[in-house]
């Protein structure tokens, strides 16, 4: 498979000396779902930055389809990597939502017309039709949200860098955001993405990076979520789903992968009591309590305290 | 939340409205110019009488503009209490030992008239266009594009400053605390002045990261294509020649 991305031996400091990328190395191949997660301050925006060269890279640490990132030119680079920012306010900065579409194809030197057929089908795609004439200011933040993906889109990235997405959505505009953003991934382009929404990931994600300055693991949502020393250790967290389904099979549930999302979770119940007679069998013992209350101290980590 | 925006009304129709906006702003730049260089009170007041045709000529809501002459107005209103009492000349009549003269009275209301009638065009000019029109003709009258983008971003943080600001307020408020003119009440809104004003310098970094993400190299490009037609260039001279005649009428007029 192709790489889209590779990242060998990243590092940054800010201006001020503090270390916020160290020695990174990550790898995205072509059409994969890159999740990355970390807690506040581990650098992921600082590393998106970096992705399609806003922060020059000095030692060519940076490969865009195995071509150095700094010896691309402006076009190209913004042609192979998109990046949607977490605040739409800051990447809204034109008078009207066209213009804001329109800023990349028209720094990309494309003609009038194909600047204007790609608004129209980008504004489409993200299910803002007929918002051309309108100003930033008068949209929801749902809405914005989505004008700056536009924003983004009509550029035709190969590769998509979301910097939390769903963050501050309601779950409609979550939702539906979700759904643009993997269905541009079943159209092939590359998408990785930051975010906190643990109960989003299994949907957004193929892969998870876990980012704490340096990468900490790399694997599927399944291998990450069940180290719940590693989420304890880097303040994550895993999926609903998965600590129920956990603490499930403390009463005897048998299960061969937990399941990481409703869907999943649902036709993990169907086959489960269908290969059993049409029924489950949960039970109690002794030893249950403490098996159960073992998961519910391993996978609740974040209370304050105990005592309540 | 109600925002101060300046083209709410740019959507009517009238002859103002469908006047080109390139042309619109040369010739309003013109009379502007014209009716803020004129050394004669009578005349000043017959420029601000022409401005105030053409903002009724426009249909705009008359309290929508004259909410935003009002400021102009209450700004420089206090000169019309200095100047009588400082500029010397002839003496209207003695204010408890002070002269009043009779040319401070003149000066200031000359600045005052001139400043209003200026304010009452560029009002309209700006309110009977889109904004983004406006910004996108400034590009085609070449104006230099870091002063267009000056203006452009001044306007569209305008709105997310003002939401930042309802809601350090409501923050505030939420939280117990009332205005006050008192030391303590003035620290408070300092700091959340201090506040906003560190919270633009990182937004103004984020945004110019989002444009470099873009591809931002500061030359930014337009699709607008507008057509000058003949009513344009007749409404352009005609306005202008005003703007002439008041500065030539006494080589003409006997």
């Amino acid at each position: 498979m192709k790489e889209a991305i590779t990242v060998t031996d990243l590092n940054y400091s800010y201006p001020d000396g503090t270390t916020a990328l160290n020695d990174v190395n990550i790898v995205a191949y072509e059409g994969e779902k890159i999740g990355i997660v970390g807690p506040n301050g581990a650098g992921k925006t600082t590393l998106f930055l970096h992705l399609n060269g806003t922060i020059k890279c000095p030692d060519s640490s940076i490969r865009i389809f195995g071509q150095d990132i700094g010896n691309m030119a402006l076009k190209e680079r913004i042609r192979k990597v998109g990046i949607m920012f977490q605040e739409p306010d800051d990447q809204l900065f034109m008078p009207t939502i066209f213009d804001d579409v329109a800023f990349g194809p028209l720094n990309m030197g494309l003609d009038k017309n194909e600047v204007q057929r790609r608004v129209k089908d980008t504004l489409q795609r993200v299910g803002l039709e007929g918002f051309e004439d309108r100003v930033p200011h008068n949209l929801s933040y749902g809405q914005k949200k989505r004008a700056a993906l536009a924003a983004v889109l009509s550029m035709e990235p190969d590769i998509l860098i979301l910097d939390e997405p769903t963050a501050n959505l309601d779950p409609k505009s979550r939702a539906d955001l979700m759904q643009i953003i993997n269905r541009l991934n079943r159209e092939g382009v590359t998408t990785i993405i930051a975010t906190h929404d643990v109960n989003a990931l299994p949907e957004l994600a193929d892969r998870i990076y876990v980012l704490n300055q340096e990468i900490i693991a790399e694997g599927s949502p399944r291998e990450i979520f069940s180290d719940w020393q590693l989420l304890k250790r880097n303040n994550l967290e895993a999926p609903d789903v998965f600590k129920l389904f956990k603490v499930l099979s403390c009463f005897g549930y048998n299960c061969n992968e937990l399941p990481l999302s409703l869907d999943e979770s649902v036709n993990e119940l169907i086959q489960t009591i269908g290969n059993s007679e049409d029924h489950i069998h949960l039970h109690m013992h002794e030893h249950t309590h403490n098996a159960v209350k073992e998961v519910m101290d391993s996978y609740n980590h974040h209370r304050m305290n105990n005592s309540d | 939340m109600k925002y101060p925006e300046i083209d709410r009304y740019a959507s009517i129709r009238s002859p103002i409205h469908q006047f080109d906006p390139r042309a619109k702003i040369i010739t309003f730049m013109a009379l502007i110019f014209s009716f803020v260089f004129v050394n004669e009170l009578s005349l000043a007041l017959l420029g601000l009488a022409i401005a105030l045709l053409i903002l009724i000529i426009s249909r705009m809501p008359l309290d929508f503009a004259l909410q935003r002459i009002k400021w102009v107005f209450l700004f420089l209103f206090p000169l019309l209490i200095i100047m009588p009492l400082t500029v010397e000349g002839r003496q209207l009549f003695d204010l408890y030992g002070i002269p009043v003269t009779y040319e401070g009275t003149v000066y200031a209301s000359l600045i005052i008239i001139r400043a209003m009638a200026a304010v009452t065009l560029a009002l309209t000019m700006l309110g009977t266009t889109r904004f983004d029109v406006t910004i996108k003709s400034l590009y085609m009258l070449k104006i230099p594009g870091s002063l267009i983008q000056m203006l452009m971003f001044t306007y569209r943080y305008i709105f997310v400053i003002i939401d930042e600001f309802g809601r350090m307020h409501r923050a505030l408020r939420s939280k117990g605390f009332e205005p006050m003119t008192n030391r303590h009440g003035l620290s408070i809104v300092g700091n959340m002045i201090g506040m906003l004003i560190i919270k633009s310098y990182d937004r103004s970094e984020r945004v110019y990261q989002s444009m470099i993400a873009k591809g931002y190299t500061g030359n930014p490009r337009n699709l607008m294509e507008l057509r000058l037609h003949a009513k344009d260039y007749l409404i352009s001279m005609c306005l202008i020649s005003i703007a002439i005649m008041f500065h030539t009428y006494h080589l003409v007029l006997p």
